[in-house]
């Protein structure tokens, strides 16, 4: 579904990201981890097309992401602050993407509902606009506005960061949900233990290169811990 | 000397210094042109008061309309002068004295480049008082006590910037003043002037404006020191939200997305809104030049002034396209927008405020059929041909636009470049030709023609244009994405 090809990206001369191939399939759960600077958001970035890539390229469904526009009605992502629009109210917000999918009012509502406990009544109805929210609430509607629309791939770039202890808990049972969709979900954290939980395949990151990259067992956990410990 | 060096190096660490040499040395001489040309009128002012009225000083003239001078000041101010008071929080936790801060940031907006009126204005025009025939101390004590009461507006400023409702109540205090001299006998602009007369009759006397002074810094800092918390007057001021339901928008189907967005952007956030009150002021330019003859004979003169009154808007928003939307810039660039839909929705924004303007300035009638055919034509070529000229002009402009800021002033010089400058020739010379050749040849009906068909088939082609903007736009994609991210 998601194809790299000797994708790689360098400013001036270093290299920040050099990955040879890569493929995503269709409903999995893909989960990128390193430390900072190991280039999860410059491969999601490149992902994306926000960024060019150096050499080699990004297809998804075929669509080579940098020659057309065509792969965007698939994709939903929220990676930083840069995804929302601070101006609007929430529900402004919601309605704004939700326009841009094809959702109507009434399904967006219902859409909406699932999400009663992770908004813990902060969200909606608060008249205010985004820009005065909390960082952590800010983060709930921008992660909640990429699931408008049922797109097939969703990107999070650390989606549990900011977040409050019970609703990266809740946050953590949705994403567990939405894989029986078959939907690709795409999750980079620092979490270890979080992103164990929601991916069924991890791939880490150091200094731009993959060097591992193995489906989920009972043991990956612990390595994890141990390369990361510095063992 | 710690909070010296901090606001040293935030000085000097701008942005704006960044700029390249070649938009610096422009910069310098746009400034060096305006600086000459106030200190120059002002300079002239004198003479010509002294020639013109024969039975009054004209430093009586200039006392006379000084309260208006203070009024104009003080709407600038408040629309344009940036406090330094946000960069407080930053030091509230460090161990400074409140009272040094305070006195600080107070000292601070002291040397705001609104605070030049005394030496630009004030002061050309006291040294044409003293090579008339007053003597040394008068025109020291006038010029002392304008500088002092410059000083008194600068602090006030802050006061009035906090609450809107201090700004109403200043707007009702000029309206009462204007009210009271045309309907009345009680001047008070007259009664001001009468104060500063006093001065120079008598220079000891402006010892009494230290007073006013004094009171207006004890009153901000104590407003300041209220409010030295970072819940209370520090914060940014928490706006309630304007629920403006759009929905009469969505006859216009998809476009009308992008167009909601963008209503909710000018009405919610400072600069924008800065922008739209700027491009309103842009419908009285006609005033200056259609009333005098020596204007109306000459055509270019006549075909600025037309593409002006009505191209406020469409040339000030047109120049910050995509830069408005840099906040969400990835966000646009994710979702499923295309290019072109962005920008013909912008350019539906842009030519209906064209529209709304051309019939604002329908009373400019009055000045004759001349003047509305050449405001109708320009306004058209504004609509057709300004609005995509200014949209590839925005293109290049790639700084990130802070949304609830005000702007400072030369805040976007960054982002002037070569090219940004060279559009003058499509946007201002073109039409000139336009308007010009058949005028001189067939008359102005022909003029008129020209100038309005060139805008006409902006319009009927306007998709060939998006088409082509769309591919420049695609262009440079990354590198306004890089950019805006900063």
């Amino acid at each position: 579904m998601i194809q790299l090809n000797s994708l790689s990206k360098k400013y001036e001369e270093a290299i920040v990201l050099n990955v040879d191939k890569l493929s995503i399939d269709k409903g999995e759960h893909f989960g990128l981890v390193g430390n900072n600077g190991a280039g999860k958001t410059t491969l999601f970035s490149l992902i994306l097309d926000l960024i060019q890539a150096s050499s080699g390229n990004v297809t998804i469904n075929s669509i080579e992401v940098a020659k057309s526009e065509a792969w965007k009605k698939d994709v939903a992502a929220f990676v930083d602050d840069n995804f929302l629009i601070d101006y609007l109210t929430p529900e402004e917000y919601f309605e704004f993407i939700a326009n841009l999918r094809k959702v109507d009012s009434a399904a967006l509502n219902e859409f909406l509902q699932q999400f009663d406990a992770f908004f813990n009544g902060e969200i909606l109805d608060q008249k205010k606009y985004l820009r005065d929210f909390s960082k952590g609430n800010q983060k709930k509607v921008g992660l909640a506005a990429s699931f408008i629309g049922d797109p097939s791939i969703v990107i999070l770039d650390e989606p549990f960061a900011n977040l409050d202890p019970s609703s990266q808990i809740r946050l953590k049972s949705f994403l567990a949900s939405e894989g029986n969709k078959d939907k690709t979900l795409l999750i980079s954290s620092h979490d270890l233990n979080h992103v164990t939980d929601v991916c069924e395949r991890i791939v880490l990151l150091e200094k731009g290169n993959v060097i591992k990259d193995t489906p989920k067992s009972p043991k990956t956990l612990k390595e994890l811990e141990a390369y990361f410990s510095g063992q | 000397m710690n909070l010296f060096s901090l606001q040293w190096k935030e000085t000097f660490r701008a942005p704006q210094w960044e700029a390249k040499m070649s938009i610096k040395v422009i910069m310098v001489l746009v400034t060096l042109y305006f600086l000459g040309a106030f200190v120059f009128g002002a300079s002239m002012t004198y003479p010509i008061l002294n020639k013109k009225i024969l039975d009054r000083e004209a430093v009586e003239v200039f006392n006379g309309i000084i309260l208006y001078i203070f009024f104009f000041e003080l709407i600038l101010r408040f629309f344009l002068q940036q406090l330094p008071v946000t960069n407080i929080q930053t030091l509230i936790l460090l161990p400074f004295k409140k009272r040094r801060i305070i006195n600080n940031v107070l000292f601070r907006s002291v040397f705001s480049g609104f605070n030049t009126t005394p030496l630009i204005i004030y002061l050309p025009f006291a040294i044409s008082m003293y090579r008339d025939d007053y003597l040394g101390t008068q025109v020291v004590a006038w010029w002392m006590a304008l500088l002092l009461t410059t000083l008194c507006l600068n602090f006030l400023i802050y006061i009035i910037n906090k609450n809107n409702l201090y700004f109403v109540l200043l707007l009702a205090v000029v309206a009462a003043t204007v009210a009271l001299y045309l309907y009345t006998e009680f001047d008070l602009g007259h009664m001001t002037g009468a104060l500063f007369d006093a001065v120079v009759a008598q220079p000891q006397l402006v010892g009494f404006f230290i007073f006013p002074l004094v009171l207006s810094y004890a009153l901000v800092f104590y407003f300041l020191k209220r409010g030295f918390y970072m819940d209370a007057g520090l914060a940014k001021t928490k706006t309630a939200v304007q629920t403006g339901d759009y929905s009469f928008l969505n006859f216009l189907g998809e476009d009308a997305l992008i167009l909601k967005n963008d209503l909710r952007m000018i009405i919610r956030n400072v600069r924008p809104r800065q922008v739209v009150l700027m491009s309103f002021l842009f419908l009285f330019y006609g005033l200056i030049f259609f009333t005098q003859d020596i204007y109306r004979k000459q055509d270019f003169v006549m075909v600025f002034a037309g593409l002006f009154v009505t191209g406020g808007f469409c040339l000030t928003f047109g120049n910050y396209v995509p830069a408005w939307d840099s906040s969400y810039y990835k966000l646009l660039m994710t979702q499923n927008i295309s290019y072109k839909k962005y920008l013909l929705s912008k350019w539906n924004l842009m030519v209906f405020v064209t529209a709304i303007s051309t019939l604002l300035s329908l009373p400019y009638l009055y000045f004759g059929w001349d003047v509305m055919g050449i405001i109708i034509a320009g306004s058209l070529f504004n609509m057709g041909l300004n609005t995509w000229t200014t949209l590839f002009g925005g293109l290049m402009n790639k700084t990130p636009m802070k949304l609830n800021v005000k702007a400072k002033a030369f805040e976007n010089t960054q982002s002037f470049s070569l090219n940004q400058f060279l559009l003058i020739i499509p946007k201002m010379v073109l039409p000139v030709l336009l308007y010009w050749l058949p005028a001189k040849f067939m008359g102005p009906t022909a003029g008129y023609l020209s100038l309005a068909g060139a805008g006409m088939l902006g319009i009927v082609f306007k998709n060939q244009l998006a088409d082509w903007v769309t591919v420049l736009y695609l262009k440079q994609k990354h590198e306004t994405i890089e950019a805006f991210n900063k």
